[in-house]
């Protein structure tokens, strides 16, 4: 399973007077098989955070570890390729290709990979039948509902098998009950098949989902909680620890 | 199927009307080069075919390279030749057939248009072709008016064994009896009418003359016949050419150079097509940053995306390509049939099919896929480099609005100052190349320019669309993105620059051609041969028909026209036999070099030539130049005493000299174009009656009135360049297709800016007229540059155009200026339209979400 480990991890925007630190000197540590929720206020860094995870932008200072690699090292070829078979995406705009079917986007890393289209096709719809989608394989994304999207989007970032699945306000986008779904489709996904997930969210009530909580400020960890999964109030306890922080 | 490519289908798919749009631009040009070049073959197949056909299947044909009569005392040379073992010597000669000769119905088409007069010795002409006669008999040693003719001449004459064929004649319509009927021939071509060599050299005026020799050889085996060629050909001296006949050969240059102008056309169709594509794919890639973006984040590579684009290219590119190479076949077929009568009329031959070559089908492929793919390089590229942080957090419009006025820009106006000196220098080369120079250095240019050419215009829409604020911000969306509003001004530019110089063209040629064609079609009658285009093939009139013209009453002059065929240097002559005095009253030359007085003078005295720019320019023959030109009689020194032409000889390599030295030079004494005046008190119906009465047996020529021809001549004119310009607007179409793209681009990126214009209170009126402005200032840039380029083409082409022999005036084509800016702005309204509607008709919610 693999660890995620960042060092002193710095991303400047701009240059000179204009510069603005998203993410300062940020020492995070990420088990294999975690489920972690990243929160904090608007412009703390998180959404960044998340990008360097999954080596979609260049730190300016620091570095990132996936399973021991340096994604510093690594070219765009290679970035390409550690996305493609170890890192799995989750957006809040679903971002579905919008001329294909259900099953094709799902489908999409494998194929880019190279399998054979039955076989891409077999995992693909393997993975939408499990989330409820069995009905719905050959629908374009603008047939679909939006909870409908995300569940493909969340067949996509799972059908290459990645031991680490990013998800960007995964829930943004939905309503409360589609939203519910979703969080529990990831942290099924966490227990029952051991996969690291990191989620980017600002609901205190889809963090709950998670085992772990890490608070940014200012670019800067400025707390953590462990999560008790028999407690009730998690959602409550994490909402009132957000306004503390935010104030 | 493969990933990329289900992609690609399916995004064309989903924008069909785009696809179309696009794609249309390829099938123009492909249709143009694959059009023009089938056409072009099929002209020189049925011209070359009809000169072809006489030769027949012999091992060589021997002709004077002139294509000039020579002593029938030359065959026995050839028979004398060792493996030479049958030798044939005849005269031959086409013989047009005026319109309607055997019908005398103008409302069905004529069968047969010409035929070749066969004069030969019987026996010879039986050893080398079998002729095998299916009525009657073949022809006997001293017959005398005694034909053998072909049987679908006989059924297309209404003929039959027995009956009299009556041919046009030097001296007169002659009465031939037919004797015996061949079969049908297998090729088209001009009807063979056999007769025997005395009765031949008779009416054809050219006592022991022929001008074709037939050898059969003892080999077939490549090398022995080489031999045998080369042994003729030291027998004979360099006179002589053996196996290609060279009748007409000067009217094969010119179609020549059509077709490289054609190509021309089709090239620049072509290169709007890639520009096209070119933006439309840039089109895509903006609309597309976010699916790619996220290709991206999913792992798709570099590679991946690059080729997703490409191979949407090519798909364009070969489905335009094949569309363009289909319609051209069609457009080929079409014109074939429409030019057809002209062909006859003209030229007298029968154009046969369109010619499909495998060799231009593959260049057709490979300049419609690989313009697309090319055009398709440099956006793929763009694409490639979409981040996948482009899927999570999109970019916001750019704004580019640092001054241009750097390095492009100095080397952009260095171009445009070469240019302009070369303009100058009045040297085609440099020229050509100072035009090339100039839209290149435009183009480089433009984007520095896109900022205060948008304010002015802007302040001026300001004007127009007073108090609502929308020209400043349109002029605003343009100067913001200034290089993309350069290239699609550029492309419009184009567009306009070709009507712009078409434009010039045809004023100055119409300027030029009609004061031409007034100078020298402008005596009160003329008589007119079936083909005013290839003399040779025309049989013209003896001394006597002239003289007789001379005593018709009121008859005040009559100028004659002989012909003969030479060469100088490579290049075929026709030379033309004039009578300066008479010639002058009647007609004249538009003479671009030398005095004319002293030039008509000197064709008198000694062998003086005037030479056409043409052939000036094709021979490389100055003023002053003494000359060696190829006769009949061998060579003869001539001096060029003038360069000057006349509107029918214009356009083919053409020599005047006088009509004593077309005599003793070419031993040709036959009139084949007429020109006469009346005296100024005579009673023109009279005159014409007289005319009518005295060319009674001479049925090859049509009697015109003067006036009658030039307003034919500028009516044939006039829908030759009206096609012309109806090509030109043809290829202007696309660059309204680049400007759609452009302004679409604009909305697409500027989505949630219009949904908040829309949210603070801006009418649907409003953001209508936000994106029209743009599309009128984005056009009002394409047309100034276009009007500058094109107005710079329109000289270089009429300079070099005098530099290529065809002297012209150039005129301002003020018509073409105004007609450029109303098209330009109409084609800037109509691409505003979809977008403007898209942006208008966007959801308010919507647009404030999208990112």
């Amino acid at each position: 399973m693999t660890t995620i480990q960042t060092e002193k991890l710095t991303k400047i925007y701009g240059h000179g007077a204009t510069a603005v630190t998203a993410l300062d000197h940020v020492n995070v540590h990420i088990k294999g098989g975690e489920f972690v929720a990243i929160m904090g206020p608007s412009g703390c860094g998180k959404s960044t955070l998340l990008h360097l995870l999954g080596g979609l932008d260049k730190a300016s200072e620091g570095h990132v570890l996936i399973g021991g690699h340096n994604l510093n090292d690594l070219g765009d070829d290679q970035l390409t390729e550690l996305r493609r078979r170890k890192i799995g995406f989750v957006f809040q705009f679903f971002n579905l290709i919008p001329v294909l079917s259900a099953v094709e986007n799902a489908s999409l890393p494998v194929t880019l990979d190279g399998m054979k289209p039955a076989e891409a096709r077999a995992k693909a719809t393997g993975w939408l039948t499990r989330f409820g989608m069995g009905d719905r394989l050959g629908n374009r994304p603008d047939q679909l509902s939006g909870g409908q999207q995300q569940r493909v989007a969340v067949a996509r970032a799972l059908i290459a098998d990645p031991e680490l699945i990013l998800a960007d306000e995964p829930t943004g986008n939905l309503d409360t009950r589609s939203g519910d779904e979703i969080a529990g489709l990831l942290r099924d996904v966490s227990k029952e098949f051991g996969r690291t997930i990191v989620m980017v969210t600002h609901d205190p009530r889809i963090a709950a989902y998670a085992d772990r909580i890490i608070f940014l400020k200012d670019g800067k960890v400025v707390d953590e909680t462990q999560l008790e999964r028999k407690n009730g109030n998690n959602a409550e306890m994490l909402a009132d620890k957000i306004k503390e922080i935010g104030d | 199927m493969n990933l990329q490519l289900t992609l690609a289908l399916r995004y064309l798919n989903g924008r069909r009307l785009r696809t179309f749009l696009t794609t249309l631009a390829i099938v123009f040009g492909v249709l143009l080069i694959f059009g023009m070049n089938t056409l072009m073959p099929a002209f020189l197949g049925s011209f070359t075919a009809n000169a072809m056909a006489a030769a027949g299947q012999v091992d060589a044909t021997i002709t004077n390279k002139t294509g000039e009569n020579f002593p029938e005392s030359v065959a026995a040379k050839v028979a004398d030749v060792d493996g030479v073992v049958a030798v044939s010597a005849t005269l031959e000669r086409p013989v047009n057939l005026p319109a309607d000769y055997f019908d005398q119905d103008a409302s069905t088409p004529d069968r047969v248009t010409a035929v070749t007069l066969v004069g030969a010795n019987p026996d010879d002409f039986r050893s080398l072709t079998m002729v095998n006669v299916i009525e009657g008999r073949y022809l006997e040693a001293g017959d005398g008016a005694a034909v053998v003719v072909t049987q679908s001449l006989a059924e297309a004459a209404g003929l039959s064994l027995g009956d009299a064929l009556t041919l046009p004649s030097p001296t007169g319509t002659v009465d031939f009896e037919i004797v015996g009927v061949t079969p049908q021939r297998l090729l088209p071509g001009n009807e063979e009418v056999l007769v025997s060599l005395p009765v031949a050299q008779k009416i054809l005026d050219a006592p022991g003359m022929v001008n074709t020799i037939d050898a059969n050889f003892d080999s077939v085996a490549e090398t022995r016949r080489a031999e045998i060629e080369a042994a003729i050909t030291r027998v004979l001296g360099d006179n002589f050419t053996i196996g290609v006949l060279q009748a007409g050969a000067e009217i094969l240059q010119n179609i020549g150079v059509a077709q490289a102008i054609l190509n021309l056309l089709g090239g620049m169709g072509l290169l709007m097509g890639g520009f096209i594509i070119f933006n439309t794919f840039r089109t895509i890639i903006a609309e597309r940053r976010r699916d790619i973006g996220m290709l991206r984040a999913v792992g798709a590579s570099r590679r991946t995306i690059t080729r997703l684009i490409l191979i949407e290219g090519m798909i364009q590119g070969v489905l335009g390509t094949a569309a363009g190479i289909l319609f051209g076949y069609g457009f080929a077929l079409i014109t074939i049939t429409g030019i057809a009568p002209i062909g006859q009329q003209f030229l007298n031959i029968q154009v046969g099919k369109p010619a499909v070559t495998p060799g231009l089908v593959i260049a057709s492929i490979l300049a419609g896929v690989g313009i697309t793919v090319v055009a398709g390089i440099l956006p793929a590229r763009a694409a490639s480099r979409v981040t996948p942080l482009e899927a999570l957090r999109p970019s916001v419009g750019e704004v580019t609005l640092k001054r241009m006025a750097g390095f492009r820009f100095w080397g952009g106006m260095g171009m445009i100052v070469i240019a302009i000196a070369a303009l100058v220098s009045g040297n085609a080369g440099f020229i050509a190349l100072g035009a090339v120079l100039f839209t290149v250095g435009l183009i480089v240019v433009a984007p520095s320019l896109v900022n205060p050419i948008a304010n002015i215009f802007g302040r001026f829409m300001a004007l127009i669309f007073a108090r609502q604020g929308t020209a400043q911000l349109a002029e605003g969306n343009l100067s913001r993105q200034p290089s993309r509003a350069a290239v699609t001004a550029s492309t419009t530019m184009i567009a306009m620059a070709i009507l712009v110089m078409v434009g010039s063209i045809i004023s100055s040629i119409m300027i030029t051609f009609t004061t031409m064609m007034e100078k020298s079609l402008g005596s009160d009658f003329l008589l007119v041969p079936p083909s005013v285009a290839i003399w040779g093939t025309n049989v013209g009139a003896a001394p006597a028909l002239a003289d007789e013209l001379r005593a018709v009453d009121g008859m005040a002059v009559v100028s004659t026209t002989r012909f003969a065929g030479a060469q100088i240097g490579e290049v075929a002559v026709g030379v033309l036999g004039i009578e300066p005095r008479a010639y002058t009253e009647v007609s004249g030359l538009t003479f671009v070099e030398g005095d004319p007085q002293a030039a008509y003078q000197s064709l008198e005295d000694g062998r003086g030539m005037i030479v056409n720019g043409v052939l000036a320019t094709a021979a490389g023959i100055s003023l002053g130049d003494e000359v060696a030109v190829l006769t009949p009689s061998g060579e003869q020194t001539y001096t060029i005493v003038g360069i000057a032409s006349d509107f029918l000889n214009a356009k083919t390599t053409t020599a005047y000299i006088s009509q004593a030295n077309i005599a003793t030079d070419f031993g040709r004494t036959e009139d084949v174009f007429l020109q006469m005046n009346a005296k100024e008190s005579a009673d023109l119906d009279a005159v014409e009656a007289g005319i009518s009465a005295a060319i009674r047996q001479y049925p090859q020529f049509k009697l015109v009135a003067g006036q009658e021809f030039l307003e034919q001549n500028i009516g044939l004119f006039d829908a030759a360049m009206a096609g012309f310009y109806a090509m030109m607007i043809f290829l202007s179409v696309p660059s309204l297709i680049a400007m759609v793209n452009t302004l679409a681009i604009g909305v697409i990126e500027r989505t949630r800016e219009i949904g908040m214009l829309r949210a603070v209170g801006a009418t649907r009126k409003q953001v209508r007229t936000v994106i029209l402005a743009e599309a009128l200032i984005l056009a009002a840039i394409g047309v100034a540059f276009g009007l500058l380029s094109g107005l710079y083409l329109g000289v270089m082409a009429v300079s070099g155009f005098s530099a290529l022999g065809f002297p012209m005036e150039y005129i301002f084509p003020a018509s073409s200026v105004i007609a450029t800016i109303a098209v330009g702005l109409i084609f800037g309204a109509l691409a505003a339209i979809v977008p403007a509607r898209q942006a208008a008709r966007m959801d308010v919610v919507t647009a404030l979400r999208y990112e």
